[in-house]
């Protein structure tokens, strides 16, 4: 176990490499003077003020040489300047990966007390009503793009009903319910669906059939083989999405204005502020590899019959 | 350099189109129309908390204060020499006197005495030459501190081999003497820019992140409290300001998230949490029938042009005939009406109306009503015929996208020109335009750093403001049209050696009707429009200044 | 039409089906084979509903220049931003164009854009997770360890970057949302090719002296291809919905073609204001995305009727 999870995240160091120089070079080829023009404005820089920040920040460098700095940096935790502000790139995005992390959390809670709740439900009682009414709508909603949903709850919460102010303050959590149903909606339809889909196949199992046979309790026989069974490939999924949201949602977050990571990347790659983008992707990348293997530690534990190796 | 709201990077924002719905009030709407009513008879009441939201500043230490938010800030905190009203006239604000030699070539400040720094530290002739010798040095790689170019000895101290400021001392405390390297006469005007503040002994290099965040400044308020980035900035009265002291108490700036800060403010205006908003374009019409009735809706022709810049030294639009072939193609009228729904007013000159004594409406003769036929007649005449190939970039992100494919469409359908839409980002656009293959058209606009024609002419159109890098042969300037012509240099160059205010005028007005009249190296289209909501019923005094930032320093309670 | 969509790839596969070498199956049975298939797509309401959405959006982006009723890049600016009338059925946007039109049109970029780039991305997931699969050791390192790199990029972050390279257009969009699509598609095939690789008539066929070529086209794909196939037809309505969300960003195709997210971004700003800028090109994209789901859910209880 302590072999495999240690070969994993080897693995994973390979992955991070790859991705930031996979990265590096196409900022590297983005035809654009990363200092070329003003902070974020609209104006050519003065050229000798150009040419002392390609020097300050190594731009004037081999692709190769400005990727081993950047490597060798990012060891020791620092993950330099941004190109607007010249301030430290960790210091900015810090309290935008907390307003992206409040997000995804949400989001999550939603996914699981929501989508997992339906599903459950809906497989227990079978071919009722409540069934039909959530297996129509989470094939419905599985249809819907992000932005569209988005655009709607906009619309209907916050510019005709005004339940919701639109202006967003990232502290007032009743600003995270709209960008957070958004975010949530269409994975917890799928989470419903997945939910009830392996219910329902447990359900059929063999050992499960023998223990209400042999006299099992049905509250036991539910919690202890069903349960546990059935909610594996809910985690896998789960984890997976997780790791996209923290990712920072960029469709969600620019229709909401919500100040993550996602919203910063986007704005950065517009600007070639590349410190940002460079920092956001790796985040973001790291994030998801961890979290494939936090996934499939659980399932080890979920299920005993998978061996890791 | 004053960068306005507008021209910052809204990225993928809302406000990707310009329009306003509801609302076609076609045609012209009056510039200037409501100022808000000023009560300047009652006693001005202290106090109360005055509360906007702005985007996050690239900086509010006056090293490298740029766009219109950080100069919001800074001019609250720093007093410099000078100030400037909404309309571009300069006064003295910490300069008693402003006095250049003959031949303008040097400048003397004497400097009002007993000023302090909010700290209590005197505000003396030092101040100035510390604040401006820590922008212009090398590590500071301060975007606006070429404005001191002209300033002697601003070389040695970009690229590092000097460390103090040769062309400036201090004979005594309350003496300022610049030495420029050319001959300024309008050289006083710059000295209202935030660049030209004066700083704290301990204010330390422009490297200081503490002083960055938390300057310490001579102006009408204080920082209450360090930036708290992307959150918020809170100014509060600063009691010991030498000049005439603010009113309120304290102003509260929210930081807002700049993707779609317009939509944001507006909606804080609409609920009361901000006094002063901008508004999404797309909500123009509908904030207007609101708010004007009330007087609380502000719309003015400020200080900034847009228009489009032809490539003049290469490809189609080399000749003078084709650019006017393309000025003429173009519906200017029909685009104000019908995208911007009558909320810019359209441009006849490249000095903005807001320069009222140089301002010559109709200077551009084919910028009046499109004339298809004249428009062809000069397209035959120049070889742009049918087919032409014609790029026409622009950057993504600003709000351009559907005025630029009316314009390409009239092109199209006028000249049957096969024009090339590109929108790409700015740091691309810039990067193509500077490029030594650059053709056709692209999308610009500018606004005044100091309220002078000069400062529209001398770096869009002079030669010298071409500066190509001779390795790569890249415009490093702002003229990147490549527009070089001598008669006009001369225009320029005796325009600002001239000391009488009028012949200036007259000078600039003549060098404009060269380059804009004659040759139309820069096709207008229309002026830079401003709107704002501003809460009247709660505030006197409440109006917009040249920057585009509510008066902070009169407002006061009703 | 959209019969062959679905099968034609399937049956290019038929000769080589459960073969001990290749041409002389008997082909009546292989027709019966994928009767059965057909037969228990139709059984599938929801998958009838898909075919049909399906069906109508290529019909409106074959026949879009006879079906719209204006040309959809005409201007007229006197006439910008009219509520629906009898003249303009859906109104017209900030240029005056017909937003009918404009999305009838549009259906043509969502076409092209998700066909080609799923295309894309199973050929190219195809190929290197048969290589993977089949040759295993350092090959497999090598394709999945560069799989999990792009795995791990999030698509539209990924696709952003890519386009900022190569600059807006229908090409860039296909190929970023290939070059971020394939990964998962070779992590399908590699899984089933490992398999197939160890089928006793995958060993004959390499013991009579098959080529590798020859023993991955005709005797290992054909039997791995199932869940590929299944992911293409479910991704077609994921592509062009990501191919919506790059322009609603403001990256996707320019801003001047008559595309469905290009639409729905310059409606952004008009929510509440005049939503008839956003609602019809939603409309569409959803309808569009459903239509795939609903046929992607028939196709996989059709082929592999144990995943119902």
């Amino acid at each position: 176990m302590g072999r495999y999870v240690l070969r994993r995240l080897g693995q994973m160091v390979i992955v991070l490499l790859g991705a930031t120089l996979i990265l590096f070079a196409c900022l590297f080829v983005i035809p654009g003077d990363p200092v070329g023009s003003l902070g974020g404005s609209e104006r050519a820089r003065d050229p000798a003020v150009v040419k002392q920040l390609r020097e300050q920040y190594g731009l004037d460098k081999p692709l190769i040489v400005q990727y081993g700095t950047y490597v060798g940096k990012l060891v020791q935790g620092d993950m330099g300047e941004d190109y607007t502000q010249r301030r430290q790139v960790t210091e900015i995005l810090m309290p935008k990966l907390i307003n992206t992390s409040k997000l995804a959390v949400a989001a999550m809670a939603i996914d699981v007390l929501l989508g997992a709740a339906v599903g459950i439900l809906a497989a227990l009682k079978r071919y009722s009503l409540l069934d039909t009414v959530v297996t129509l709508i989470t094939t419905l909603l599985v249809g819907f793009p992000t932005f569209v949903i988005g655009m709607l709850m906009l619309n209907l919460f916050a510019v005709q009903l005004k339940w919701v102010p639109v202006i967003g303050d990232p502290s007032d959590p009743v600003q995270l319910i709209l960008p957070a149903f958004t975010l949530a909606i269409i994975d917890a339809a799928l989470v419903a669906r997945l939910m009830r889909g392996t219910m329902l196949e447990v359900l059929r199992a063999d050992y499960v059939k023998t223990a209400i046979a042999k006299g099992v309790p049905k509250r036991q026989v539910l919690l202890k083989h069903v349960m546990r069974n059935s909610v594996i490939p809910v985690v896998t999924y789960l984890g997976i999405s997780f790791g996209g949201l923290m990712g920072g949602a960029i469709i969600t977050e620019t229709i909401f204005n919500w100040d993550g990571i996602g919203m910063a990347m986007s704005t950065a790659i517009q600007q070639q502020n590349n410190p940002v983008v460079v920092a956001v992707a790796t985040w973001t990348v790291a994030i998801f590899v961890v979290l494939n293997l936090v996934v499939d530690l659980l399932y080890a534990m979920l299920d005993p019959r998978i061996r890791l190796s | 350099m004053r960068l306005t709201k507008a021209m910052r990077w809204t990225v993928v924002a809302a406000s990707t189109v310009l329009a306003v719905a509801a609302c076609s009030n076609g045609g012209s709407t009056s510039s200037n129309g409501a100022k808000p009513s000023q009560n300047n008879n009652a006693p001005a009441k202290d106090g109360g908390t005055f509360r906007l939201g702005i985007v996050e500043p690239t900086a509010i230490d006056p090293y490298n204060t740029q766009e219109s938010e950080g100069t919001l800030v800074t001019q609250a905190l720093f007093t410099g020499l000078t100030s400037v009203d909404a309309d571009g006239k300069l006064s003295n604000a910490l300069a008693e006197s402003r006095t250049p030699n003959d031949d303008c070539s040097q400048w003397t400040f004497k400097i009002k005495s007993g000023t302090t720094f909010s700290n209590g530290e005197a505000v003396d002739a030092e101040s100035f030459i510390r604040g401006w010798t820590r922008a212009a040095a090398k590590d500071a790689a301060s975007d606006v501190a070429y404005h001191m170019a002209e300033i002697d000895g601003f070389d040695k101290l970009q690229d590092g081999s000097a460390t103090t400021f040769s062309g400036l001392t201090a004979p005594d405390p309350n003496t300022l003497v610049v030495k420029l390297a050319i001959k300024d006469c309008e050289f006083d005007l710059r000295t209202f820019h935030t660049v030209f503040s004066p700083v704290t002994k301990d204010a330390g290099p422009a490297t200081n992140k503490t002083y960055n965040d938390q300057p310490i400044g001579n102006g009408p308020f204080k920082l209450d409290g360090p930036w708290q980035h992307n959150s918020k900035i809170t100014l509060v009265r600063n009691d010991s300001y030498g000049l005439t002291k603010a009113h309120l108490d304290k102003v509260e700036i929210s930081i807002l998230n700049s993707a779609n800060a317009d939509q944001l403010e507006y909606q804080g205006f609409q609920a009361g949490q901000f006094d002063w908003a901008r508004m999404p374009t797309e909500q123009l019409g509908a904030a207007k029938a609101v708010y004007e009735p009330k007087g609380e809706f502000l719309n003015w022709d400020a200080n900034g042009m847009n228009y489009i810049l032809p490539i003049t030294f290469n490809g189609p639009l080399k000749s003078k005939e084709a650019r006017e072939a393309v000025s003429y193609a173009i519906d200017r009228d029909a685009i104000v009406a019908g995208v911007f729904k009558g909320f810019r007013n359209k441009a006849t000159t490249l000095v903005p109306p807001a320069f009222k004594d140089a301002y010559q409406p109709g200077v551009c003769t084919s910028c009046g009503k499109q004339d298809k036929d004249k428009a062809k007649e000069l397209a035959a005449k120049a070889g742009l015929t049918p087919g032409t190939k014609l790029y026409f970039g622009y950057n993504t992100g600003g709000g351009h996208d559907a005025w630029v494919q009316a314009v390409a469409q009239q092109l199209k359908e006028v000249l049957g020109l096969d024009v090339q839409i590109d929108g790409i980002p700015f740091k691309e656009l810039l990067k193509k335009e500077q490029g030594p293959d650059a053709t056709g058209l692209y999308r610009a606009a500018w606004g005044a750093d100091y309220p002078t024609p000069g400062n529209f002419l001398n770096p869009l159109l002079s030669t010298s403001a071409i500066n190509e890098d001779p390795a790569t042969h890249e415009v490093q300037g702002d003229n990147r049209g490549r527009y070089s012509n001598p008669a006009f240099d001369a225009l320029l160059q005796k325009a600002t050696a001239s000391k009488d205010q009028a012949e200036r005028t007259k000078l600039y007005q003549q060098a404009e009707k060269l380059a804009i009249g004659d040759d139309l190296a820069l096709i207008p289209l229309w002026n830079r429009t401003q709107q704002r909501v501003a809460n009247t019923e709660k505030w006197v005094n409440l109006s917009y200044d040249f920057n585009e930032n509510p008066t902070l320093s009169k407002v006061s309670q009703k | 039409m959209t019969d062959e969509t679905i099968t034609v790839p399937l049956d290019k596969d038929i000769p080589a089906q459960g073969g001990s070498g290749g041409s002389g199956e008997p082909a009546v049975k292989v027709v019966r084979e994928w009767q059965e298939v057909w037969h228990r797509f139709a059984a599938n309401k929801l998958a009838l509903v898909g075919l049909v959405l399906v069906a109508g959006l290529l019909f409106t982006a074959a026949f879009a220049p006879w079906i719209s009723p204006y040309d959809p890049l005409k201007q007229n600016l006197m006439n910008t931003l009219q509520p629906p009338t009898g003249e303009h059925l859906f109104g017209t946007d900030i240029l005056g164009r017909d937003q009918l039109s404009r999305v009838i049109y549009g259906s043509r970029i969502a076409v092209f854009v998700g066909l080609v780039s799923i295309i894309l991305t199973l050929l190219i997931g195809i190929v290197l997770g048969a290589i993977a699969g089949y040759f295993g050791r350092f090959y497999d390192t090598l394709v999945m360890r560069a799989a999990d790199v792009f795995f791990a990029f999030p698509l539209l972050i990924g696709s952003i970057i890519i386009i900022t390279v190569t600059g807006r257009g229908v090409w860039p969009v296909v190929l970023s949302l290939a070059i971020f699509g394939w990964a998962t598609v070779a992590r399908l095939l590699r899984s089933s090719v490992l398999s197939a690789r160890e089928m006793d008539y995958v060993h004959a066929a390499r013991a009579l002296g098959a080529g590798h070529l020859r023993v991955i086209l005709r005797h290992i794909l054909p039997n791995s291809i199932a869940p590929v196939i299944i992911f293409g037809t479910f991704n077609v309505g994921l592509a062009v919905v990501a191919e919506a969300a790059l322009s609603y960003l403001g990256v996707g195709v320019s801003p001047e073609v008559p595309e469905w997210g290009n639409m729905l971004a310059s409606g952004r700003g008009f929510i509440g204001v005049y939503d008839y800028m956003w609602t019809l090109p939603s409309l569409a994209v959803v309808l569009t995305s459903l239509g795939f789901i609903f046929v992607g859910d028939g196709v996989r209880d059709a082929l592999d009727p144990k995943l119902r």
